[in-house]
C-alpha cells in the first residue's frame, strides 16, 4: 500500500515542465491543435445542413439545389474525414514517440543514477516510473489535450452558430450549462474518491491471489487453507460493498445528466414552439436548437472528464521528474568525464591499467539514508593480489566496504584510493571495468546460458566459456542442461537452483578477468561437494588478484591476508587467522563455535 | 460451447435476477426515450399545421384538450410532458444501472471466491506445473473481462438491439423505403466492423506481447542493477532497451493507423447514411409522402441507432475473446481438487513413521528409488545430500503434498494416504527450504496457524526460535509489518520466523528443510538446543549441507541420486570412509590446516 495515490497539483498539469520533452515535436504538435479545430469546425457545421434541409426543401416544397446540397455535404465529410485521419495519427505518433523518449531517458538516467537509489526504492516502484508514468504522461500531451481541443472548440463553435442563428433560444439552452457544470464537477469529485478505493481494494485481491498462489506449499503444510479462504471473502465483500456503493454515485449521475439534458430540450420544445407559433423563428432552426439542446451535455461531460483526469496525472509528472532529478552521491567530475567519458561513452583509451592496489585512507562512512556512522576514521591499505576476508552474523552490514570500493556508495569523510590514487579521479566505468563481482543473491538475465556468460566479457569465444565453466566445476552442470550452451534460462534464472546460480556467475566473473574480485557470501548455497571445487576455483581466482570475500561460513576465509570481523554494522577487530585466533576475540568465539560440536566429537573419540 | 455455457450459468447463480431486473429496466429507458422524438414530432406538425399524419388518438387528444390553438398557446403542456417522461427514463436508467452492477459485482465477487477456494483446494503438483503469472492472470484479468462483458456488454447488446428495432419499427412507420435505405448501411457497417475487430484483436495480442517484452527487459535491468554496473554493462543495457522500445512503438503505431482507417471510414459510411436520409427525406416530404413532423422524428431515430450500430460489431468480437476467457478459467475449475478418500482417518497415536519401498517419479524422471526407512518415534535424524538428490522430495512425500508413485509412508503402522491431508499436515511441522511468510505483522504471521495462541504461547516459540533480539530490534517489535513474502525481512529473520510459526503448533514430527542455511552457525546450534528443551518427544528430521548441523542425529541418512547411499550415527559412518565422512573432511579441513 505503500504508493498510495496522491493529488498533487502542479500549475498548468505540470505540462510547463514537460516542455523539454515537447519541444522535439513542436511542429507535429501545432499541425494536431490545427487538424483538431477543423475537425470540430466541421463537427458543428452538420446541423446547418438539417436546418436548411427543413427551411428550405420541406417549408419552401422545393428540391431545386438538392444535387449542389448534396454534393457540399459530401465535400465536407470527405474534407473532415481527412482531417480526422490526420489528426488522428499525429495525435498517436505523438504520444507514442513522447512515451518512448520518456522511457528511453529514464531507463539512461537509471543505469547512471547512483545505487542508493536502488536501495531507497523498491524496483516495482521504480519499474512503475519507467512504464507506467511515462504512458500516462504521453496520453496527457497527445489524447488529453486534444480531447480538451475537440470538446472545448465543438462547445465553443455551436455556442457560436447558435448564438448567430437566434439570441434568444440560444439563451435558453445556456441557462442549462452552469447547472450541468456544477452538478458534473461535484460527482466528479466523488467518483474520483470511490474510483480510487476501490482501485486500491482491487490491488489488495490482486495480492491476496497472489499469496494464495506463490504460498501454496506453507498454506497447505501449515494446514491454513480455511484461514486464508475466509480471509479472501473479507476482502471480496468489502469489494462488492465498495463497487456497489461506487456504481449509485455513477448511475446516479447519468441519471441527472440525462434528465438535464431533457429538461433543455423541454424548455427549447416550449419557448422555441412559442417563436415559432408565432413566426418569429422559422421551423429548421426550432429542429436545430433541439438537435444541439441534446448534444450539448456531453462535451461538458467529456471536458471535465478529461480535465479531472489531467489533474491525476500531475502525480506520475511529478514522480517522473523526482526519478529524472535524482543524481545521486555518486557521479564522475566533469574533468573525469571529459578524459575518461561517462558510461556510455567510455573513452577506452585513456584508460590507466589497473594494479589493485586499494586503500582506505580516513574513511568516515554513514549511508545516505541512515543516521548512524559505520565506519569511523577507518584505515586499511590492501595490496595488489591479498585477499581481504569480512566475516560477522547474518546481517551485520558486511557490504559496507564492498560498497565503498565498488563505489556504489563514495565516503562521507577520508577517501578511497585505488592505485594510490583517489577512487574519483577516474571514471566509474574505468573501475567497474576492472572489478568482477558475484553477489550474495546471484542474478542471471534472460536469454542463454552463453549470453549470460558473455556478460562478463562481450567478445568471448565458446572456448573461453567452457574452460571458465570447467574452472569452477559447472562443466558436469552443463552436460545435465538439455541444449547445452544455448539452454534459455527464465527470467532471473529461474531455471536452475540457488547454487547453480551462483556457480554461473562465478564463471562469468572469471571471463571478465578482474583486478579486483568482489565475493559477496558467493557459495552460501552450494552443496559441500561442489562448494570444495568452487573453493578450489576461486582461490585460483584470488592468487593474483585484489579480493574481497564476504562470508558467514568461516571456512572460506581462513587464508584470508586480512580479516575483518563486524558486528552491528562496525567493525570490531582485524588481523589474519592466526593473529585473530591468538587474541581470543570475537573471531576467536565465532570460530570456536562453529567447530564445537566437532571438537566434542573428536575429544570423544579420543 | 455446452460447457461454457454450464459454466457461466454456474457463476450466474444468484445473479440472475439482477440481470433480468437491468434488462426490465433497460427496455423501459429505451422506450421512455424513444416517446420524446415522438412529442416533439407531433408538435412541429401542429406548429406548422399539417396533421396529415398524425395518429387519430393524438388529435383526440389535442381535440378533448382545446384544439391546435389551446396547445399552442399552452406549450408548457408539451414540455412538461416531455420533462415527466425525462424523469421516468431517468428513473429506469438509475434502476437499470444499480441492477446491473449488483448483478456484475455478485458475479465477479462469485468467480473470485469460487476460483481462490478450488486454487486452495488443488494438489501441491498442480501449482507445481503451472506458471503463477498465469494463474494470477486468470484470477484477475479474465474474471474482469467475463464479468465485463456480461455486465456490460450483454446488457448493452440488449439495449442496442431494443433500440435498433424499436426505432426501426418507428421509422418504418414513417416511411418503408427511407427505413430500407437505412438499413442497407446498417448492414455495410456492421460486417466491416466485424471483419476488421477480427483484425485488428490479433495486432493487439502482438502488442501486448512487446510490451510484455519490453517490461520484462526493465524489470530484469532493475532488479540486476549491481550486475549491470558491476560488469560496465550499462550501454548494452540501453541499446537493448531502446531496440526493444522501438519495436513496441512500431507495431503500435501499425495498430493506431490501423483503428484511424476505420474510424475514418466508418465516420465516412456514418454521414453518407446521413445525408442520404437528408436527400431523400426531404424529397420524400416535399412530394408529400411524409410530413415535416415526421421528417424530424425519422432523423431523430436515425440518430439514435447510429451509435449502437457502430459498436455492434465490437461487441460481437468481445464475445468470442470472452469465450476464451471462460475457457481458461474452465482449465481451472476443472482442474481435479486433493480429495481425502472415504476411509480416510484422522491422525493416528503417533509413533514410528516408515517409508516402504518408496519410489517417486517425476516428469518420468526417478527422483527417489526403492527408499527404506525407520524413524523411530522421538529420534532425531539427519538428512545430508546434493542438490538434486532427491531429500527434499522424500519430505514432501512425508508431508503429503506429493503420492508416492510406488511404495507407502506410514505413521504409526497407518499409511498417510489414508490419513485426512489436514489432519497429518496439522501434526507435522515443515520448514521449507524457501520461507514464505505472509504480508502481515511479525505476530500475526507466527500465530497464523494458531488463531488462539496465547503471548506467553509466541514468547516461548520465538525464544526457541532465537528471533527474540531480532524482534527486539525491530522499532515496533511484533506488529512489524513483513511485507509480501516477508521482504522486509534477512535471509536469516524469516527462516527463524517460519520455525517460530512452525513451532507454535507444537507438532509431533518437525521437519527442517536445510532451514537453517541463512543463519549463523552459533544461532543454528542455540534453535536446535532450545528444539531438544522445548520438545522432547518430538522427531526432528534435519536436512542440512553442513556436517556440524546433523552430526548430532541419532541416525544419518545420505542420499545421492534419489536412493540411500549411507546410513548411520556420525561415527559409523565416518569410519564407513563414503561419501559422508569425504565431506566431513572437507568441512573439516579447514581446521586441519592449523
Amino acid at each position: 500500500m505503500e504508493n498510495k495515490e496522491k493529488q498533487v497539483k502542479l500549475p498548468l498539469f505540470g505540462l510547463p515542465k514537460l516542455w523539454p520533452y515537447v519541444r522535439k515535436y513542436k511542429t507535429r504538435f501545432i499541425w494536431m491543435i490545427i487538424a483538431g479545430l477543423i475537425y470540430s469546425v466541421f463537427d458543428a457545421i452538420y446541423p446547418l445542413f438539417n436546418r436548411y434541409a427543413i427551411n428550405h426543401f420541406i417549408g419552401d416544397k422545393t428540391l431545386d439545389t438538392i444535387w449542389f446540397f448534396i454534393a457540399a455535404y459530401l465535400v465536407i465529410t470527405a474534407l473532415q474525414c481527412a482531417t480526422n485521419y490526420i489528426n488522428v495519427m499525429l495525435c498517436a505518433k505523438l504520444e507514442l514517440y513522447m512515451d518512448r523518449d520518456l522511457r528511453n531517458n529514464a531507463f539512461a538516467h537509471l543505469q547512471q543514477v547512483s545505487l542508493s537509489y536502488f536501495n531507497s526504492h523498491n524496483v516495482g516502484y521504480i519499474h512503475a516510473r519507467v512504464m507506467s508514468d511515462t504512458g500516462k504522461i504521453g496520453e496527457l500531451v497527445s489524447w488529453q489535450i486534444m480531447d480538451v481541443v475537440w470538446w472545448g472548440s465543438y462547445l465553443l463553435f455551436g455556442i457560436i452558430v447558435m448564438m448567430i442563428i437566434d439570441v434568444r433560444l440560444a439563451i435558453y439552452l445556456l441557462v442549462m450549462l452552469p447547472i450541468a457544470t456544477l452538478v458534473i464537477v461535484i460527482f466528479n469529485k466523488k467518483l474520483l474518491i470511490h474510483n480510487r478505493q476501490v482501485r486500491e481494494l482491487n490491488s489488495q485481491i490482486t495480492s491476496d491471489i497472489n499469496e494464495g498462489i506463490t504460498g501454496v506449499k506453507s498454506i497447505k503444510s501449515l494446514a491454513i487453507e480455511e484461514k486464508i479462504n475466509d480471509e479472501f471473502h473479507v476482502d471480496t465483500d468489502k469489494m462488492y460493498k465498495k463497487s456497489v456503493k461506487t456504481n449509485h454515485h455513477s448511475a446516479l449521475f447519468v441519471s441527472i445528466m440525462t434528465l438535464i439534458s431533457t429538461m433543455s430540450l423541454a424548455l427549447v420544445l416550449w419557448k422555441g414552439g412559442n417563436l415559432t407559433y408565432e413566426g418569429l423563428v422559422e421551423i429548421g432552426t426550432l429542429s436545430i436548437f433541439m438537435s444541439y439542446a441534446l448534444g450539448m451535455l456531453e462535451p461538458i461531460q467529456f471536458i471535465v472528464n478529461t480535465v479531472t483526469r489531467m489533474i491525476s496525472v500531475g502525480v506520475n509528472i511529478e514522480r517522473y521528474l523526482e526519478l529524472m532529478g535524482t543524481t545521486g552521491e555518486v557521479f564522475d567530475k566533469p574533468e573525469v568525464i571529459e578524459k575518461y567519458g561517462d558510461s556510455f561513452n567510455p573513452k577506452y583509451e585513456s584508460f590507466e591499467e589497473l594494479v589493485g592496489d586499494v586503500e582506505f585512507k580516513d574513511v568516515t562512512f554513514k549511508y545516505p539514508d541512515g543516521e548512524e556512522i559505520i565506519l569511523d576514521h577507518f584505515n586499511l591499505k590492501v595490496n595488489k593480489g591479498q585477499s581481504v576476508a569480512i566475516v560477522g552474523e547474518t546481517g551485520a552490514g558486511k557490504s559496507t566496504l564492498v560498497n565503498l570500493v565498488c563505489r556504489f556508495f563514495e565516503p562521507t569523510k577520508g577517501e578511497v584510493l585505488i592505485d594510490g590514487r583517489p577512487a574519483n579521479d577516474r571514471s566509474l566505468k574505468w573501475l567497474h571495468s576492472n572489478i568482477g563481482y558475484v553477489l550474495q543473491t546471484p542474478y542471471l538475465f534472460s536469454g542463454s546460458v552463453r549470453d549470460n556468460l558473455k556478460y562478463g566479457k562481450e567478445d568471448a569465444t565458446d572456448d573461453e566459456i567452457l574452460s571458465a565453466l570447467k574452472t569452477v566445476g559447472a562443466d558436469k552442470m552443463l552436460d545435465k542442461l538439455d541444449h547445452g550452451l544455448d539452454t534459455e534460462l527464465g527470467e532471473g534464472g529461474d531455471f536452475l537452483s540457488t547454487g547453480e546460480k551462483q556457480i554461473l556467475s562465478i564463471a562469468r566473473a572469471l571471463l571478465s578477468d578482474p583486478r579486483i574480485l568482489i565475493l559477496d557470501e558467493a557459495t552460501s548455497s552450494v552443496d559441500s561437494v561442489t562448494e570444495h571445487a568452487v573453493q578450489e576455483a576461486i582461490e585460483a581466482l584470488t592468487s593474483d588478484r585484489t579480493s574481497f570475500i564476504i562470508a558467514h561460513r568461516l571456512s572460506t576465509v581462513v587464508g584470508a591476508d586480512t580479516i575483518l570481523v563486524v558486528s552491528d554494522g562496525k567493525i570490531v577487530e582485524r588481523g589474519n587467522h592466526r593473529e585473530l585466533m591468538k587474541a581470543k576475540g570475537e573471531y576467536y568465539s565465532l570460530y570456536m563455535r562453529q567447530f564445537e560440536e566437532l571438537e566434542t566429537w573428536k575429544s570423544a573419540n579420543g | 460451447m455446452k460447457t461454457r455455457l454450464g459454466t457461466i450459468s454456474y457463476f450466474l447463480k444468484g445473479c440472475k435476477r439482477y440481470f433480468a431486473l437491468a434488462i426490465v429496466f433497460v427496455f423501459l429507458q429505451v422506450i421512455f426515450d424513444l416517446v420524446n422524438p415522438k412529442i416533439m414530432g407531433y408538435t412541429v406538425d401542429y406548429i406548422i399545421d399539417d396533421i396529415s399524419q398524425t395518429p387519430k388518438f393524438i388529435i383526440d387528444f389535442a381535440n378533448n384538450l382545446g384544439g391546435r390553438d389551446y396547445i399552442m398557446s399552452h406549450l408548457w403542456i408539451v414540455a412538461l410532458a416531455v420533462v415527466i417522461i425525462g424523469v421516468l427514463s431517468a428513473i429506469s436508467r438509475y434502476a437499470f444501472r444499480m441492477f446491473n452492477s449488483l448483478g456484475g459485482e455478485n458475479l465477479a465477487r462469485r468467480m473470485r471466491n469460487t476460483l481462490f477456494e478450488h486454487i486452495l483446494k488443488l494438489p501441491y503438483k498442480w501449482q507445481d506445473i503451472n506458471k503463477t503469472g498465469d494463474i494470477i492472470q486468470r484470477c484477475t484479468s479474465d474474471v474482469d473481462m467475463i464479468r465485463n462483458f456480461i455486465q456490460e456488454q450483454l446488457v448493452n447488446l440488449c439495449r442496442m438491439i431494443a433500440t435498433i428495432l424499436l426505432a426501426l419499427y418507428f421509422m418504418l412507420r414513417v416511411n418503408v423505403i427511407l427505413t430500407l435505405c437505412a438499413c442497407f448501411f446498417i448492414l455495410v457497417v456492421v460486417v466491416y466492423s466485424l471483419i476488421f475487430h477480427g483484425k485488428v484483436g490479433e495486432k493487439f495480442e502482438k502488442v501486448d506481447a512487446e510490451e510484455g517484452r519490453l517490461s520484462s527487459t526493465a524489470q530484469e535491468n532493475l532488479a540486476g542493477v549491481r550486475v549491470v554496473r558491476a560488469f560496465g554493462r550499462e550501454m548494452y543495457e540501453r541499446k537493448r532497451f531502446e531496440e526493444k522500445n522501438e519495436v513496441y512503438i512500431g507495431h503500435w503505431i501499425q495498430m493506431m493507423s490501423i483503428l484511424a482507417k476505420f474510424w475514418t471510414i466508418s465516420d465516412f459510411v456514418k454521414n453518407a447514411q446521413m445525408i442520404t436520409i437528408l436527400a431523400l427525406g426531404s424529397y420524400l416530404t416535399v412530394n408529400d409522402y411524409m410530413t415535416a413532423g415526421q421528417f424530424v422524428s425519422f432523423i431523430a431515430y436515425n440518430l439514435m441507432i447510429i451509435q449502437p450500430i457502430m459498436e455492434l460489431g465490437r461487441v460481437i468480437s468481445d464475445m468470442s475473446k470472452s469465450g476464451v476467457s471462460i475457457d481458461r478459467l474452465n482449465y481451472i475449475i476443472k482442474s481435479e481438487i486433493e480429495l481425502d478418500s472415504e476411509d480416510s482417518v484422522e491422525f493416528p497415536d503417533y509413533g514410528d513413521i516408515e517409508f516402504q519401498n518408496v519410489s517417486f517419479a517425476y516428469d518420468a524422471k526417478n527422483v527417489l528409488e526403492n527408499v527404506n526407512m525407520t524413524i523411530k518415534k522421538g529420534q532425531t535424524i539427519g538428512i545430508l545430500g546434493g542438490t538434486g538428490s532427491g531429500k527434499s522430495t522424500l519430505m514432501l512425500l512425508l508431508d503429503g503434498l506429493y503420492n508416492p508413485s510406488e511404495g507407502r509412508i506410514t505413521i504409526n503402522g497407518v499409511d498417510i494416504s489414508k490419513i485426512k491431508r489436514r489432519s497429518l499436515r496439522s501434526h507435522i511441522g515443515f520448514v521449507l527450504q524457501e520461507p514464505y511468510l505472509f504480508s502481515r505483522s511479525l505476530k500475526n504471521n507466527i500465530k497464523i496457524a494458531s488463531d488462539n495462541a496465547s503471548d506467553a504461547d509466541i514468547d516461548e516459540v520465538v525464544e526457541t526460535a532465537c528471533l527474540k533480539q531480532s524482534i527486539n530490534k525491530f522499532k515496533e517489535g511484533f506488529e512489524t509489518y513483513v511485507g509480501e513474502k516477508g521482504v522486509t525481512l534477512s535471509g536469516g529473520q524469516k527462516q527463524r520466523a517460519a520455525i517460530a510459526q512452525m513451532l507454535i503448533r507444537k507438532p509431533e514430527i518437525m521437519i527442517f528443510d536445510d532451514s537453517l542455511s541463512a543463519v549463523d552457525s552459533k544461532t543454528d546450534a542455540a534453535i536446535r538446543k532450545g528444539l531438544k528443551k522445548a520438545s522432547k518427544d518430538a522427531t526432528v528430521i534435519i536436512i542440512s549441507h553442513r556436517i556440524t548441523t546433523i552430526m548430532g542425529a541419532d541416525n544419518i541418512y545420505v542420499f545421492d541420486g534419489g536412493k540411500i547411499k549411507e546410513t548411520g550415527n556420525h561415527e559409523t559412518l565416518i569410519k564407513n570412509n563414503g561419501i559422508y565422512s569425504k565431506i566431513y573432511e572437507l568441512q573439516r579441513s579447514v581446521q586441519e590446516e592449523e
